[in-house]
């Protein structure tokens, strides 16, 4: 790629508190935030420990943000996507990701509960992007990515297409969802949540474990010129600094494909997110031996973590990279977990640690020996692959890159 | 650009439904009330063809007609070589989703009701129907006038991602979801083939709603369609 | 147990929303899942609520499922056993 796609800035809100240091500090000390919260507890659900924002942001985020107070998905999208917005000069678009958008003004609806205008409209993900962007003076192209837990990273190659298209000069992509007696139920009822919290590649493991948050980034085409880096925290706070500077990463290059086998079949066999990382290294032109850590999607559940071990392997072979998963620390987000986990991505880079995977004890039999259980500093990431996998058989692979200095 | 055209079209709509070698027809009686108020009935696919869809009978909506958009094109996708296959990518354009499957799910609190509440679902079933592997996206439009996955589809079959490329739009809007959002009732769906110009090139021999239709779509998008 | 085999066939069909099968087509022996007729692991769940509902069995077990789905002699034979039980673990 000529002028590469640069990740310029990014901004967090998530279980783990406010902005990137908390993200930070769990990344390097392999620490999470799945608790009970009580907004789930007492029901028929089968746990009530998950990745919430904590009360008191959800409190601070209504008073930064009158006329949304009751519009959930709205204030935290808004809140990171302002963030990054400030600083940016001329054609900006913004790509939303998320599976259920406001679903808690869904629930409230249905039940014949009082619901505000804002939240309502907000029930449908494209009316959530549009007054997003209008509420943040965007004028570029809009989009709305929505494809269940890989809408993160496509939105992030939809973001990329944009500039390398030339329909803008920057792009945010913001990934969002929510967590609701919804979601909570629908996972309860496929039986797939870990009443403890998950253990990703662990030997007892037994599910997921559901997280909220949003999570923002900026892209821009080649060198930044027009973001000031000190509005953002993008770069490591003091103490957990790389010994050398890191450059900021770059979207070298992205795939995504369909299983084409069955809707949630144990017969996954690896084959079709083999297929989007196989895409993404061909258009990175990339080698499997080039790659210096893979990010997972490893949600704890019996079959998709066994099936990614197998993709894992038929592009690798017995050289499989460091690999981990964050998902026993911000739980799984939806929508927001590509971006989230991009982020993640983009933290270990800055700090030269490859992550350890929160929550996980003992690694099951048939995982590879480079699953990194604790995180190891002092490691130049050059070239990180992102993946994830979803519901309807779709899987997507995202390649960052350090661009040579 | 042109290399690329639309090989098929399919629509179905208020006006009726077809393809672009058949042209419109009116809907059967069975069906004309249904698709007016936002349903696709279990007898939809049987009513229309006669292959079978197995599985029909537990899909929502969205999946059901983004099915039916794609069989209609009239095209034999199991006749095309396993790479081609592998690389023809799907995008799926939907303004409001699974929102019948969802106000469905808080009623019934089904496991496989809860399984087609993601439009990635509807994209699932096309792509396991007609073995298709490539790349794949499901946007979400704020307006029904943007055609955002044309774009999206001529952009990747530009720059390479796909040879192929099948694009699908697709609204069903019934009770509940109708009444509590303040829209009106309706069925629409239209999905178009795009591919490399082979000969023989097929012509898009339609008239009424589906030129009209492929004509939007297509200038919008700067792909060449060739009418008989 | 014949009678509650012909009950099932029909609650299958119904709960499973399988229209291009009749009850009467189903044969007792054969797989549920996988060959015969090849339900998936959705369709399990949605058999796991059945039994709760219909039967009052509640199934906490992958695993208790997967033995007592086999074909529906099979899972007849695991609500007669299980029948009138509160609950089941594995």
């Amino acid at each position: 790629m000529d002028s590469p796609v640069t990740i310029a800035a990014c901004a967090a809100i998530t279980a783990l508190g406010d902005g990137l240091p908390p993200l930070e500090r769990a990344l390097v000390h392999n620490t999470g935030g799945l608790r009970p919260c009580a907004r789930f507890s007492g029901r028929n659900y089968q746990t009530d420990v998950v990745g919430a924002v904590p009360d008191e942001l959800w409190n601070q985020l209504r008073e930064e943000t009158p006329g949304y107070t009751n519009a959930p998905a709205f204030l935290l999208a808004n809140h990171v996507l302002r963030q990054l917005r400030r600083n940016v000069t001329g054609r900006l678009g913004l790509v939303l990701s998320t599976t259920k958008a406001d679903i808690l003004a869904l629930e409230r609806v249905q039940a014949g509960q009082p619901c505000s205008e804002a939240a309502r409209r907000h029930i449908l993900p494209g009316q959530l992007a549009a007054d997003l962007a209008a509420a943040n003076d965007i004028r570029g192209p809009v989009r709305c990515v929505s494809v269940a837990c890989v809408s993160g990273l496509l939105a992030l190659q939809t973001g990329a297409e944009l500039l390398l298209h030339n329909a803008a000069d920057a792009v945010i992509v913001v990934g969002v969802d929510l967590l609701s007696h919804f979601v909570l139920a629908g996972f309860t009822a496929l039986k797939s949540l870990d009443p403890d919290g998950c253990r990703p590649f662990d030997k007892d493991r037994v599910g997921l474990s559901l997280g909220e948050g949003a999570g923002a980034i900026l892209l821009t085409h080649g060198v930044v010129a027009s973001v000031s880096d000190a509005a953002v925290d993008v770069f490591p706070a003091a103490g957990t600094a790389a010994t050398t500077p890191n450059l900021p990463l770059c979207i070298a290059g992205w795939g995504s494909s369909n299983d084409a086998n069955h809707l949630t079949g144990p017969s996954r066999d690896g084959s079709g997110l083999a297929l989007a990382m196989e895409r993404a290294l061909r258009k990175a032109g990339r080698t499997p031996g080039e790659v210096d850590y893979v990010h997972a999607h490893g949600t704890g559940t019996l079959y998709n973590d066994t099936m990614e071990a197998l993709a894992l392997r038929r592009i690798f072979g017995e050289r499989i990279p460091p690999f981990s998963s964050s998902k026993g620390m911000l739980g799984h987000t939806l929508g927001a977990a590509g971006i989230l986990e991009t982020i993640l991505c983009v933290l270990a880079a800055q700090t030269d640690t490859v992550p350890g995977t929160p929550r996980l004890r003992t690694p099951a039999a048939d995982m590879p020996a480079s699953l990194q259980l604790t995180p190891q500093r002092g490691v130049k990431l050059r070239t990180l692959l992102k993946i994830n996998a979803g519901f309807g058989g779709t899987n997507a692979a995202l390649m960052l890159e350090q661009p040579k200095p | 650009m042109s290399d690329i055209i639309v090989k098929a079209a399919s629509y179905l709509g208020p006006e009726g439904y077809g393809n672009s070698r058949t042209g419109l027809k009116p809907w059967p009686d069975a069906l004309a009330q249904a698709v007016a108020r936002g349903e696709v009935p279990d007898t939809s696919w049987a009513t229309l063809f006669s292959s079978s869809c197995p599985r029909f009978g537990r899909m929502d909506a969205l999946s059901r007609l983004g099915l039916m958009a794609v069989e209609l094109l009239g095209v034999d996708f199991s006749a095309l070589p396993e790479r081609d296959r592998d690389e023809l990518g799907v995008c799926l354009e939907t303004r409001f989703g699974c929102l019948a499957a969802d106000l469905n799910f808080l009623e019934t609190l089904s496991p496989s009701v809860f399984t087609y509440t993601l439009p990635s679902t509807a994209i699932g079933e096309i792509c396991i129907r007609h073995r298709l592997r490539g790349p794949v996206l499901c946007l979400i439009p704020a307006n029904d006038n943007e055609q955002q996955a044309l774009e999206q589809a001529r952009a990747r079959l530009r720059d390479g991602g796909a040879a192929r490329c099948l694009c699908i739009g697709c609204d069903a809007l019934a009770e509940p979801a109708v009444r509590r959002l303040g829209q009106r009732a309706g069925t629409q769906a239209g999905a178009l083939y795009l591919g490399p110009d082979e000969h023989p090139s097929p012509s898009l021999a339609c008239d009424g709603p589906l030129l009209e239709l492929c004509r939007r779509l297509c200038v919008r998008a700067e792909i060449q369609y060739k009418s008989g | 147990m014949q009678q509650l085999i012909e009950e099932l066939k029909q609650k299958i069909v119904a709960a499973l929303n399988l229209q291009e099968v009749k009850p009467a087509d189903i044969k007792e022996d054969e797989p549920l899942f996988g060959a015969g007729l090849g339900l998936d692991s959705i369709d399990a769940l949605e058999l796991v609520v059945l039994l709760e509902r219909d039967y009052g069995i509640i199934v906490k077990e992958q695993e208790v499922a997967r033995k007592a789905f086999t074909s529906v002699r099979a899972l007849a034979t695991f609500i007669e056993e299980h029948r009138g039980q509160c609950s089941k673990g594995a």
